[in-house]
């Protein structure tokens, strides 16, 4: 990896957005496994916009509600540990945009919408979801883990045996 | 990725550079696992600390029980009873045999109670000896009676609020649990509620968490209603009615409406709430003035008023409080609530358990931060001002912005009535002091009953302090 594409200064500031957003799901993720009784129940249930009757469907499926909450928690500790750690960076990054996608959609700030769980800003379109996407899509096109994280000795130690057996 | 293949021909083993770079999230990682330990640790101190206040289990050494008196109410606390560990139902009487006696029992027998069943209390307290305590529901006017019959047969006593309705006959009962030395609960069951004795120990008198009180507030509204009906095959003879008090099937279910068998609404309702004003203010009221009377519905089958309002005044410790009390039964909007304000904050409680709030006054700067950390109120939710949307955006400064609104955190899922009944069987059990004991019931009768004078009389009524100590006891 040609570290010299960016200054250390802009290879730094995009470390530090990834380990913050790494933070940021892997705590989201933590919580509510501590919690013990989290459920997505209310989120999805609150779902507003085309696909609400999709959304409050699976909420009312017990077996459905429970995977939603299993996978939601593990992916959201999985996705936060692989941000900060720099490991399979990419694959977290993409899951990221995946699953606050689907917050997105379930409770999109559209114009005429509004919830009763009330919002700690105002919204229409952008909320901090999207900024949160945007971010993620910017790690994505710049492989930081490539210069700090897990994934720089992964793709070291891979090279060295693939070396080793030629 | 094109270049890596270059990178990595240009460097061949991992150099102690790559190893730092490769683990740079390890120490932000431990950093977060500081913050979520921490966090972790709170949580856990304040759930314990929520189930802590909750009221201990009882051992449960086997008590005997009797039921007397099972309408609807003797119905409910047959249930809460019913989860009650070490309990043994030995005998119920109750007039209406062919009616409440014969479900209550039918409902026991389902549990495994095999009970002898008894129209006539004197007959029961006879037969049945190996009674240790007996539960009392029967209507107002009865209790005096029925009490002082129990306890002197060496029985403790739960007897259902209002703990009469004369204080003549709320006065016997003092004397008789003195002189038995027996013990008497009075069924204000909110004595016992665990977000009312989180509230009060903690909240006002630990935390002081209003400040200074100066005033307080209740009501209980309902919705209206007909009166209360029977099936008519089960119709009582009327020469029975005619033993136990009653005119006819109509009041005999009634009760409640007429002068000398109820209290009405003020009685039967506000009992419980200014019960917690005394509680609450640690004071009993100096004075009191009342408007009401009945103006909805038939004066001839409802005697007593169903629409009161009363204004008391309490010299507590810290100064006059003025408290109001309402009780409606023609309107059920926002139902039955009771509320504290101080100069540092407000208090909503409620024994229906979806009201419990608190309003910190944005004025004053107490710790309520610091008691959000420790779990003693949620995170405030932020009650927007209606002004700012009424007049977009520009806020009149003179409009009040409306404080936050925290929850009080502990919540309480049992059947209102378990707790006070759990708190008296285990004082039978010599495990637990009563929460209501005579004298506190006697003190709320003393001052609930004088808001039906205070009406009468229309114009201020003031206690005695010694009006409030069960003396000259017949
Ligand atoms: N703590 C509370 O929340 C609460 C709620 C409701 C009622 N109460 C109190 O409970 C008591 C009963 O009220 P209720 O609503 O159940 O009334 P109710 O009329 O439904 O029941 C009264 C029962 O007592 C029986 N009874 C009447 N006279 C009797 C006698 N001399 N001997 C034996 N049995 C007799 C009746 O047959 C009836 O079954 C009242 O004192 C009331 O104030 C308390």
């Amino acid at each position: 990896m040609n570290t010299k594409l960016l200054s250390t200064f802009q290879w730094i500031t995009l470390i530090l957005l990834r380990m913050i957003i790494g933070w940021h799901f892997l705590y989201e993720g933590l919580a509510k496994l501590l919690k013990g009784n989290w459920s997505a129940y209310g989120f999805l249930m609150e779902s507003k916009w085309i696909f609400a009757d999709l959304f409050r469907w699976m909420a009312t499926q017990p077996t459905v509600l429970q995977i939603i909450n299993v996978v939601n928690i593990w992916g959201l500790i999985l996705i936060g540990l692989g941000l900060m750690l720099g490991i399979f960076t990419r694959l977290a990054a993409v899951g990221g945009i995946l699953i606050i996608a689907l917050y997105y959609v379930c409770n999109p700030p559209l114009v005429g919408l509004f919830y009763s769980i009330p919002a700690e800003g105002n919204y229409i379109f952008i909320n901090k979801n999207v900024v949160e996407m945007a971010a993620l899509l910017v790690l994505l096109a710049i492989p930081t883990q490539r210069v700090a994280g897990l994934d720089l000795l992964l793709a070291k130690l891979l090279q060295q045996s693939s070396r080793k057996k030629n | 990725m094109s270049e890596e293949k270059g990178n990595a021909d240009s460097k061949k083993r991992i150099d102690r550079r790559d190893f730092l770079q490769g683990l740079a999230g390890i120490p932000v990682l431990g950093a977060f696992a500081l913050a979520a330990l921490k966090q972790e640790s709170y949580r856990r101190t304040r759930k314990a600390q929520l189930a802590s206040a909750a009221v201990p289990q009882g051992d449960a050494a086997e008590v005997n029980v009797a039921l007397l008196g099972v309408g609807a109410q003797g119905d409910v606390l047959l249930n809460s009873m019913l989860k009650i560990p070490g309990l043994r139902f030995k005998a119920v009487c109750d007039v209406w045999t062919e009616y409440n006696l014969r479900r209550a029992a039918n409902l026991l027998k389902k549990y495994g109670h095999e009970v002898n069943t008894y129209e006539d209390y004197r007959e029961m307290l006879d037969k049945e000896k190996g009674l240790d305590a007996v539960v009392i529901a029967t209507p107002d006017f009865w209790h005096a009676e029925h009490t002082v019959a129990c306890l002197q047969a060496g029985l403790h006593v739960y007897c259902e609020k209002e703990m009469s309705n004369t204080l003549e006959g709320a006065r016997r009962m003092v004397q008789a649990a003195r002189d038995t030395g027996k013990l008497l609960q009075i069924g204000h069951q909110r004595r016992s509620n665990p977000r009312y004795i989180f509230t009060h120990d903690v909240l006002l008198r630990e935390l002081n968490i209003l400040g200074r009180v100066v005033t307080a507030g209740g009501q209980w509204n309902r919705s209206a209603a007909p009166d209360l009906g029977w099936p008519k095959k089960y119709e009582m003879p009327v020469d029975r009615l005619k033993k136990y008090g009653f005119d006819s099937m109509h009041q005999f279910c009634n009760w409640r409406w007429y002068k000398n068998l109820g209290g009405g609404p003020i009685v039967d309702l506000g009992s419980h709430q200014i019960d917690i004003f005394s509680w609450f203010l640690g004071a009993n009221p100096k004075s009191v003035m009342a408007s009401g009377g009945t103006d909805y519905y038939d004066k001839a089958t409802h005697e007593w008023y169903d629409t009161v309002m009363a204004i008391y005044e309490y010299d507590t410790p810290r100064g006059t409080v003025r408290a109001h009390y309402k009780t409606q039964t023609t309107n059920g909007s926002l139902g039955y609530f009771e509320q504290f304000m101080g100069d540092q904050g407000t208090l909503v409680l409620s024994e229906s358990s979806q009201i419990g709030a608190l309003y910190r006054e944005k004025t004053q700067a107490g710790p309520w931060d610091e008691w959000v950390r420790k779990g003693y109120l949620t995170e405030p939710k932020i009650l927007e001002s209606k002004a700012e949307d009424l007049t977009q955006g520009a806020l009149d400064v003179r409009e009040t912005i409306s404080p936050d609104e925290h929850k009080i955190a502990l919540q309480f899922f049992d059947p209102y009535h378990k707790p006070h009944l759990e708190n008296y069987f285990n004082a039978v059990r010599g495990l637990e002091k009563l929460n209501c004991p005579a004298e506190i019931g006697y003190e709320s009768a003393v001052a609930v009953l004088k808001v039906n004078e205070a009406v009468e009389a229309k114009q201020t009524l003031y206690f005695k302090p010694e009006e409030f100590l069960a003396q000259g006891a017949a």
